[in-house]
């Protein structure tokens, strides 16, 4: 088999007091969209910085096809990076920006113009060319950015938030633009977010990142439908946290509402992520807690609750229900109908099998 | 437009501007008044004694400036000392400006630079040309030093030469062109640096494309600072000349001080600034020809 695009070895980065990386390892396949997912301060960024040199990593080891390229200069690895906020050269046209690149590289003077054309009509540009950066609108540097760095057709591409700058709209548009180009130029992606819809949205495998660690790599429906650890049940979309314990027969007993649920499906073993009570938490989406009509829906485990709060979020409505101690989010799509308010008295119930158990407590 | 076919130009564009006027006019008085104070009027005492002579206008005191040789010797003199100037001080200032605000990592002792930087600008010019002069003489700590350690057989003369003067006034006017391009220096994003090298410049490549280009507005500010005050500079000279070389202020200063012709005078002053507005020009334009931005 030969040697994976990218492959991070237990890479381990501190500064000063603050471990920003604490042992990360990652595998990226050619033509593969990875997003670096989690909240600030988690690392992404420097594991980002580090792959492309702008920082050295304390410990680990970084390859690409192969080659050990932890001591190389940034100038001398074979990737390219679309920088946070663009860092395109204000001194340089638009065309010279992007045939910067080819340039260093030996190119011509001729062919890298003309490569760097190629890559301008590529976003969509082309007559733009002769601009300087600061007469360009933030989605038009954005794309400037992005020629400026696959003009020089590397196999793996690093992104820091590019988007981040961008209204909303424009972002949603920009999302679909990346994905498609990234597939037409089968370049290997590694892109930073903390945006979980735009992880979800575009990347073929989301690598979840909390304090310095991996918590969890996989599809966005993987990371959603059956989230590895606590946090990232929390961090990737909602979600309602039933308590659980061990019933001492190797199965677990959740908290939903007055009953105690025994559950037996797959669940993480009591370990150190378990605390000292050997507690579980169940993971319900908000999806999948029903209003039902009556309390003996076949399939449903169901208890009685009260409505405390209807919010219409467009098109789908969110309905917060009191059971028990628990606040509890059942979600469902359309407006919110008639005769549902607060203080409404209810059934609500999930089936089982959308039931997921992850080591530790709930957070409160 | 609309206004100026009417035949009515005062209507449309005075609407809004006297109340935003009237606002502005206390806050302007004070710089106007200055400025007309201290800059517009002595300058214009200049210029108009400059052209009387007699009691009456009259071009003569430019003749007599302009057509002596001698004049144009001192001017060569002037500008050659202060080009060397501000040559020396730019390649210098640049590689210090460079490492106090790139290379320095610690705020404190990027600080502690500037602080010895700039104290010496808070003694007098007069008592640190002295000091040169102490220096660069014959048996000054410089001579000293380089004979001792074997760099020199016998002592050379620095005081009565232009190598002299150069010294002094490279010392004086270093902290200007330090600060001028540090500052531009530390404007330029370090993340278009990073993006360089990401496009493939060694750091070498990095400097020359992008570092060195965008802080050439802050560095060709503080070479026409320099050149300016080295072209004007009175005391260095006067004091490190040794009375054997002699620079464009000094025969301003005589005309003024010693013969007390301000006619004369003025001439030679106005001569000295039209030509350093000339050359601070023409490096203006070099400057700007690298890359014509719109």
């Amino acid at each position: 088999m030969p040697p994976a695009l990218l492959s991070i070895r237990d890479l381990g980065k501190r500064f000063g007091g603050f471990h920003a990386l604490k042992g990360v390892s990652l595998e990226v396949e050619h033509g593969e969209f990875i997003a670096l997912l989690g909240p600030s301060g988690c690392g992404k960024t420097t594991l980002l910085r580090c792959i492309a040199g702008f920082l050295t990593p304390d410990s680990g080891d970084i390859r690409i096809g192969g080659d050990s390229v932890t001591r190389l200069p940034p100038h001398r690895r074979p990737l390219n990076t679309v920088f946070q906020n663009y860092a395109l050269f204000p001194h340089m046209s638009v065309l010279d920006n992007i045939a910067y690149g080819p340039r260093r590289h030996g190119v011509p003077r001729g062919e890298a113009a003309e490569r760097a054309a190629q890559a301008l009509q590529l976003v969509g540009l082309e007559a733009l060319g002769a601009r300087y950066p600061r007469e360009l609108s933030g989605g038009q540097q954005q794309r400037v950015a992005l020629a400026r760095a696959v003009v020089n057709r590397p196999k793996l591409l690093l992104l820091d938030e590019p988007l981040s700058a961008l209204d909303m709209k424009l972002r949603k548009r920009m999302q679909i633009e990346l994905k498609h180009l990234q597939e037409k130029l089968g370049i290997a992606f590694v892109f930073v977010t903390h945006d979980q819809e735009e992880a979800m949205s575009m990347a073929d495998r989301i690598v979840v990142m909390n304090r310095g660690l991996i918590e969890q790599v996989g599809s966005g429906t993987a990371v959603y439908a059956t989230p590895a650890t606590r946090f990232v049940a929390e961090f990737i979309g909602e979600a309602n946290f039933l308590p659980g314990a061990a019933d001492g027969d190797g199965g677990l007993r959740l908290a939903f509402g007055t009953a105690a649920v025994p559950y037996s499906g797959p669940h993480p073993a009591p370990g150190p992520g378990t605390g000292a009570g050997g507690s579980r938490t169940g993971v319900l989406r908000p999806e999948h807690l029903e209003l039902l009509d009556r309390a003996d829906a076949p399939g449903f485990l169901t208890e009685r609750g009260i409505v405390e709060d209807v919010i219409n979020t467009g098109g789908q409505t969110l309905v917060m229900v009191r059971v028990g101690d628990a606040l509890l989010a059942s979600r469902r799509l359309g407006m919110p109908g008639a005769g549902l308010g607060r203080g409404t008295q209810v059934v609500v119930g999930f089936r089982p099998e959308h039931l997921h158990v992850v080591a530790g407590e709930p957070v409160p | 437009m609309t206004a100026a076919l009417t035949g009515d130009p005062a209507t449309v564009p005075a609407a809004a501007p006297p109340t935003a006027l009237r606002r502005a006019l206390p806050l302007l008085a004070a710089p106007v008044a200055f400025f007309v104070a201290f800059f517009a009027v002595p300058m214009v005492v200049v210029l108009s004694s400059s052209l009387m002579a007699g009691g009456a206008p009259s071009l003569a005191n430019y003749a007599r400036v302009l057509l002596d040789q001698y004049h144009w010797d001192v001017l060569a003199v002037t500008f050659r000392i202060a080009a060397l100037t501000t040559l020396a001080v730019t390649l210098l200032g640049y590689p210090l400006a460079y490492y106090l605000v790139r290379v320095v990592s610690s705020n404190a002792l990027r600080r502690g630079c500037v602080i010895l930087l700039l104290l010496p600008l808070f003694t007098s010019n007069i008592v640190r040309s002295f000091g040169w002069m102490i220096l660069l003489g014959r048996n000054g700590l410089v001579n000293d030093t380089l004979v001792g350690i074997g760099l020199l057989e016998r002592p050379i003369r620095f005081l009565g030469t232009e190598t002299g003067i150069v010294i002094g006034l490279v010392y004086i006017l270093l902290p200007f062109i330090v600060l001028a391009v540090g500052n531009a220096l530390a404007t330029v994003d370090p993340t278009l640096e990073e993006a360089s090298a990401d496009l493939g410049s060694s750091p070498f490549t990095t400097f020359w494309t992008v570092t060195f280009p965008l802080c050439l507005p802050g560095l060709i500010a503080g070479v026409i600072m320099v050149f300016t005050l080295a072209a004007s500079a009175y005391v260095t000279p006067a004091l490190l000349s040794g009375g054997k070389i002699t620079v464009f202020p000094m025969l301003i200063f005589q005309q003024y001080s010693t013969v007390f012709d301000v006619h004369y005078g003025g001439a030679l002053s106005i001569t000295l600034l039209v030509f350093t507005l000339v050359l601070v020009a023409l490096a203006g334009r070099i400057g700007n020809g690298g890359g014509n931005r719109s």
